[in-house]
């Protein structure tokens, strides 16, 4: 137990040291935050837009609709020019301007007598699809505005009618009053969550596997094997580690918690957009971060044992991945209904429960019960895991020269 | 009472007997040569008196029980692959390696400057174990195998990597904490260092012991049918029929002489050839044992 700890203490001594841990702990929510920024950023139209237009229609009124709804909408165009009504000669010089690239597009809108109008646009490029949507959406308002305002409607009724109406949502909680809420704002508060869930517990996952290899590589097995028993010796890996891990996350929290002090957080917290954070939440990430951690790395502890090189772990790790790549595929399933079965199973099955049940909580908090499963479960199976790679481990460490074959594996579980 | 016991033990890798029937046992303040060729089962040997492998059949006692991990604190073990942390300071390295064998941190770090000054590294402590030579990197596993005052002490190949100053240096030390009440095993290839500093070996051939014993008393079971010779002259004397083997280093020779050779007939001849100006009988070294046990057991 004395050497246990010991080792717990220097693997956490070192990682915390290391260049490694102050490189994530800043760096991590800094990248988090420019993949946030840039996504928000393209979201809400930096780009993928023309810088200057020209509508041309025989159609002045719906012209000029289609103007008001693109220039409500379409940041990045910088100019839009009407030119109605148009004449087919005037069409072709300004495709022709397109063509010399005076202008970057043209919105042709025909309006026939006995049909529909027609719509067609000419740009440099093929045109990408965020454009495409944009220019349909401003057409479609644009005639429906021309369209009610000719039949008689105010300008303010119309506006209304082609805004629609926005919804407040409100959760309701098993204890006090309902609570604003947004759907959208909880299903990225929840897959931030589930995010960084996967990434710690990967992470430092392949943090305690690396480490194993470079004991092996170092032949420093030798001299600690005839002090340390290698189940001490692998559990004292996984304490160490899982601690960095906990450490980091609590930096994390507590800068989170320092950020929600600032005004910025109150844009945050407060209005539509409003976050919630719950103590079950704040709970039950620690707990899956830990217990997910300890599946990942007591198997890749097993894995890692067996190998000679970083680069032969290396091939494992697409089937390590699998469970995540799995959680987040039920990403469309969890939004639609976070109690389907789908949903239940995924946040109950050991290797995918971390991140389905917190895709889950996003949206509402699951049934007592199915914690209490989800955790016994993942204990379960984190003890199977580890009574495999403990073995492996034990035989493992030892061997040197060449990578185990599977039925080398399968007599090192005989041996130990 | 034996510090160290092996009684039949025997152990085996898939099918490749690595130590067969091996039994051996060393007193306090007794240095222990472990000698054979490569893959002889020396390291297999080991590896089960340091409990890091089980063995198959028989049975390892320290320090006059039945093995058990709560020994191995009074245990230094300096393996044949060096292991140390890399990147880990070396004043920490040698104090977890003291604390993993039960010595208090605060002793553990000065029996470490202790040992560092004695060995003359003391400006290494502060420093990265990579950013050392491989010379140093010794001499810093030696305290991480010393430091926690063994009663046993095992080392696998300890001079591997050390120049002839620092062996020395080295040797001066295995010899103080022998005379000290130690138990020291070593393995070496180098057979003038085994009959140096060992009391008693074992010879290992094959997982089985060959030879064994105290170093006199397996020095004493050889004939002495070698002849030192310096002369001058002509060398035709050396192929005579009494010699087995000779070499002749311009006028020092070195004869084995045939098992039924005359040492006082090759005298005689080499008299009437040339002026002999030393002509003693000796015993063979320890390394012609080696090589002859070795190589009789291969052919038996």
């Amino acid at each position: 137990m004395r050497n246990m700890w010991l080792v717990a203490r220097r693997e956490f001594l070192e990682q915390i040291r290391g260049k490694a841990f102050r490189i994530t702990t800043l760096g991590l929510p800094v990248l988090f935050a420019v993949i946030v920024a840039i996504g928000y950023g393209s979201s809400v139209g930096v780009g993928g837009t023309n810088r200057s237009m020209v509508i041309a229609s025989s159609n002045p009124a719906l012209a000029n609709a289609v103007r008001a709804q693109m220039e409500q909408g379409a940041a990045g165009v910088h100019s839009i020019i009407v030119v109605a009504p148009a004449t087919p000669e005037q069409r072709a010089a300004l495709v022709g301007q397109v063509r010399s690239k005076a202008i970057d597009g043209l919105l042709v809108l025909a309006a026939p007598v006995d049909g529909p109008p027609i719509a067609s646009y000419f740009s440099g490029a093929s045109g990408d699809f965020i454009t495409i949507t944009r220019l349909k959406d401003a057409v479609d308002k644009g005639m429906l505005d021309e369209h009610l305002l000719g039949a008689g409607m105010s300008d303010t009724a119309a506006t209304a009618v082609l805004n629609g109406i926005p919804i407040s949502t409100y959760q309701v909680k098993q204890n006090g009053p309902p609570v604003a809420s947004n759907a959208e704002a909880s299903f990225w508060k929840g897959y931030v969550m589930a995010f960084l869930l996967s990434l710690t517990t990967m992470l430092y996952g392949l943090n305690v596997a690396r480490s194993i290899i470079q004991e092996k590589t170092s032949r420093i097995f030798e001299v600690m094997l005839a002090t340390v028993k290698p189940t001490d010796m692998l559990a004292g890996k996984l304490i160490g580690v899982g601690a960095v891990g906990l450490v980091q996350i609590a930096i994390w929290l507590l800068a989170g918690v320092a950020i929600l002090a600032t005004p910025f957080a109150a844009i945050m917290m407060t209005g539509q957009f409003a976050i919630h954070f719950t103590w079950v939440e704040g709970v039950l990430f620690p707990v899956y971060f830990l217990l997910g951690y300890l599946l990942y790395s007591s198997l890749f502890a097993g894995l890692a044992a067996t190998c000679e090189t970083e680069q032969e772990l290396q091939m494992y790790m697409p089937l390590a991945a699998v469970p995540t790549w799995l959680s987040f595929a039920l990403i469309i399933v969890i939004i639609n209904n976070s109690n389907s079965a789908w949903a239940v199973a995924g946040s109950l099955f050991p290797p995918t429960a971390p991140i389905v049940m917190f895709l889950r909580m996003a949206s509402e908090i699951p049934p007592a019960w199915e914690f209490g499963v989800s955790i016994g479960l993942l204990i379960i199976s984190i003890w199977a895991t580890l009574w495999f790679a403990s073995r492996l481990y034990r035989v493992g460490i030892l061997m040197y020269g060449k990578r185990a074959t599977i039925p080398e594996l399968l007599r090192w579980l005989r041996y130990s | 009472m034996p510090v160290v016991e092996l009684a039949g033990v025997s152990k085996t890798y898939e099918n490749k007997v690595a130590v067969d029937n091996l039994s051996l046992s060393i007193e306090a303040g007794q240095m222990f040569g472990l000698l054979g060729p490569n893959g002889a089962g020396k390291t297999s040997s080991i590896r089960m008196m340091m409990g890091i492998t089980i063995p198959d059949s028989g049975c390892v006692r320290l320090f006059d029980r039945p093995f058990e991990r709560e020994s191995l604190d009074r245990v230094g073990y300096l393996p044949e692959e060096r292991g140390l942390y890399r990147k880990m300071n070396v004043l920490d390295q040698l104090m977890f390696f003291g604390r993993l064998h039960g010595v208090a941190a605060e002793d553990a770090r000065k029996r470490g400057t202790d040992w560092a000054k004695r060995l003359e590294i003391a400006d290494a402590l502060d420093k990265k174990t990579e950013e050392l030579s491989k010379g140093m990197q010794q001499k810093i596993q030696l305290i991480a195998t010393l430091l926690h005052n063994p009663g046993l002490i095992v080392m696998d190949e300890p001079f591997s990597g050390l120049d002839p100053v620092n062996a020395a240096l080295v040797e001066r030390i295995l010899l103080e904490l022998k005379d000290g009440g130690k138990a020291i095993l070593f393995s070496t290839h180098r057979m003038d260092q085994v009959e140096k500093l060992c009391d008693s070996i074992c010879l290992i051939n094959d997982g089985k012991a060959v030879l064994s014993g105290r170093v006199r008393e397996v020095k004493e079971r050889y004939k002495r049918d070698h002849v030192i010779m310096e002369f001058e002259g002509d060398p035709a004397f050396l192929e005579s029929n009494e010699v087995a083997e000779a070499k002749n280093f311009s006028g020092h020779a070195e004869i084995h002489l045939k098992p039924r050779g005359n040492a006082q007939k090759l005298l005689h001849e080499a008299a009437t050839m040339a002026t002999i100006y030393r002509f003693e009988m000796v015993e063979p070294s320890l390394e012609e044992i080696f090589i002859r046990t070795v190589r009789g057991s291969n052919h038996a």
